[in-house]
């Protein structure tokens, strides 16, 4: 087959107390691809995307990287894994330059983490390649910059810039779009679009528009319940999605 | 730069000149040396406890049963009445500290925020009663030191630890030490990650760090260097009592941190200073001195939000911009 799996959950759940924020949940996610999933406010999908970076950890269910179950790992080693994630609130070094921000993340690859006496500012390398990172979210003239002192879309691309700069494989991101101006969501749609050639992406969004756009395939979920999973135009004309979004009244707008 | 603060170039450059020449000033006067011996002995410790609490953010009530330890592992492993060697006794015991930290951080830094205060806490109470409560270690009278080591190195005795001058410059010259290895530490690439944990912990377990495992290591070195203080402390007044070990210790160790300013490292030598210059000079005005001494810290912390290192690291910058 052309698109492999990389992820994939089996019957995931997770619950709060007596709340099911996640209900048997048995989704694919493949290599260079872009997924979907959308849903209501407290559908579950950050919910998901915690489970998928190891976050949390599943009440019942399995999470399957290439295979293999990873339910049981250390939050820590999803990453070394490869499955990379955004924050669906802001979430950086916001009192260090936005080099810095990325070469954090790049220091995990080059190694040198335990070296006491070597300066962090002495290897070209890993400011190249941080560097790099910042430039293919277009963030390359904010180099330099605070992280709290760019706007905030420029945070939400930083963000971005920090999963690359682990060289990934998966993408988890969670409304990266969240709170941008059209234009500034617009740069993330065309980054998204580049993005998901080389990537396995899972991206959580509101923006229906931005998902429709980006979409290979789509899921919806309603209530920590899994309601369809296709194509865009599958999804779009499926009579049920119709009804939940309608029967949702008042909360989507 | 290695020290790229204004305020601490400003610093450093005063302080150690001026610390290098003063015995000289004192004219050999055995008690103001003896005193900055102990300002300097205490400013190692302190600045361990601000590497920790201030820069990696671990915040411990129980740093003092280290500083206590470095004295209490010297009595136990030094013959009674044999000199021995003083660098050798120093490896001893930063590794017998350092593995006995590991152990403990093990359980510690589980924790955190209030948890990780009160377990620290109680380690280092159980430490203090154990030695208060052992008759092999003398109660609360503690032990003597009748023999101080002997410092040759390679056939080169630099120090006589019996001469308080020479004494003096040996705890300089740790302090230089310990000041230069946490800068270094701190810019380098394992800083890069003390930092990045501090901020931002969870953004840094995404990122693939197992945090835990940073934690550990700053803990265990800071700890080993809190007990070296505490074994120049022992061998200064050649002896080690439970009171080192008491949570007084490592509650004012954290006052005079907070008041040199968090994080800040050279700031544990101000906050020392500061903290130990008051409580010389209001002891000889007024017996209620503790009162004055509480009060005037209380107004210090208040003042100077970010320590007297934030003061004037604000000062000179606010002067720089205009
Ligand atoms: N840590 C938690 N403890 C308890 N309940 C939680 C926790 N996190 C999420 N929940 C609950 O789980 C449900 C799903 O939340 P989740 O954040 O996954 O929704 P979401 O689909 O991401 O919503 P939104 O679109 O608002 O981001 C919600 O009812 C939420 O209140
Ligand atoms: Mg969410």
């Amino acid at each position: 087959m052309e698109n492999n799996v990389i992820l994939e959950t089996e019957g995931l759940c997770k619950y709060w107390g007596g709340l099911k924020a996640l209900d048997d949940l048995s989704l694919a996610f493949h290599d260079n691809q872009l997924h979907g999933i959308v849903g209501p406010n407290g559908a579950g999908k950050s919910t998901l995307l915690n489970m998928l970076c190891g976050h949390y950890k599943p009440t019942s269910g399995k999470i399957l990287h290439r295979g293999e179950s990873i339910s049981s790992i250390k939050p820590y080693e999803f990453a070394r894994r490869g499955i990379g994630r955004s924050f669906q609130k802001t979430n950086i070094y916001s009192n260090s330059t936005c080099l810095e921000n990325c070469s954090v993340a790049v220091q995990r690859l080059m190694g040198g983490s335990f070296n006491f006496f070597r300066s962090r500012y002495s290897q070209k390398m890993l400011d190249e390649i941080a560097t790099q990172a910042l430039e293919k979210v277009g963030l390359g003239q904010r180099r330099d910059h605070i992280a709290s002192q760019i706007s905030y879309g420029e945070q939400r691309q930083l963000e971005i810039a920090m999963v690359l700069a682990t060289s990934p494989e998966v993408l988890l991101l969670d409304e990266p779009m969240a709170g941008m101006g059209h234009e500034e969501s617009q740069l993330i749609i065309d980054l998204l679009s580049r993005l998901k050639k080389e990537y396995c992406i899972v991206l959580v969004e509101h923006d229906m528009d931005a998902i429709f756009e980006l979409s290979d395939q789509l899921t919806v979920m309603v209530d920590g319940q899994h309601l369809v999973t296709g194509s865009v135009d599958e999804v779009r004309d499926d009579p049920r999605v119709k009804e939940a979004y309608l029967g949702q009244g008042d909360e989507v707008y | 730069m290695l020290l790229n603060k204004r305020a601490e170039r400003l610093f450093v450059w005063i302080f150690f000149p001026l610390a290098l020449l003063m015995p000289m000033f004192l004219e050999q006067n055995e008690y103001y040396v003896n005193k900055l011996t102990t300002i300097m002995i205490l400013s190692i410790f302190v600045m361990s406890l601000d590497y920790l609490v201030g820069k990696c953010g671990l915040i411990t009530l129980g740093h003092a049963m280290f500083y206590g330890l470095g004295g209490y592992i010297f009595v136990m492993i030094a013959p009674e009445y044999e000199a021995v060697n003083f660098w050798i006794y120093t490896f001893y015991i930063c590794a017998i500290s350092a593995t006995v930290a590991f152990v403990i951080g093990f359980l510690v830094l589980r924790t955190n925020g209030i948890y990780m205060i009160m377990i620290t806490l109680a380690f280092a109470q159980m430490t203090f009663y154990y030695f208060s409560d052992s008759i092999d270690f003398g109660g609360t009278d503690g032990v003597f030191v009748y023999v101080k080591p002997e410092t040759s190195i390679f056939g080169l005795s630099l120090f006589d630890l019996d001469n308080p001058t020479h004494f003096y410059y040996l705890c300089l010259l740790s302090l230089f030490n310990t000041l230069l290895f946490f800068k270094v530490l701190i810019r380098s690439r394992f800083g890069r990650l003390v930092d990045a944990i501090h901020a931002n912990p969870g953004r840094t377990v995404a990122l693939g760090y197992n945090i835990f495992i940073y934690r550990l290591v700053s803990y265990v070195v800071a700890s080993a260097l809190g007990a070296y203080a505490g074994y120049l402390f022992t061998l200064q007044y050649g002896f080690v009592n439970p009171s080192m070990l008491s949570w007084t210790t490592s509650g004012t160790a954290l006052v005079m941190s907070i008041l040199g300013g968090m994080g800040s490292i050279y700031g544990a030598i101000l906050g020392t200073l500061v903290y130990e210059g008051l409580h010389y000079s209001l002891e000889h005005l007024t017996e209620h001195w503790l009162l004055f001494m509480g009060g005037l810290i209380i107004l210090m912390v208040m003042v100077f939000k970010k320590g007297i290192a934030g003061f004037l690291e604000d000062l000179l910058e606010k002067r720089d911009g205009k």
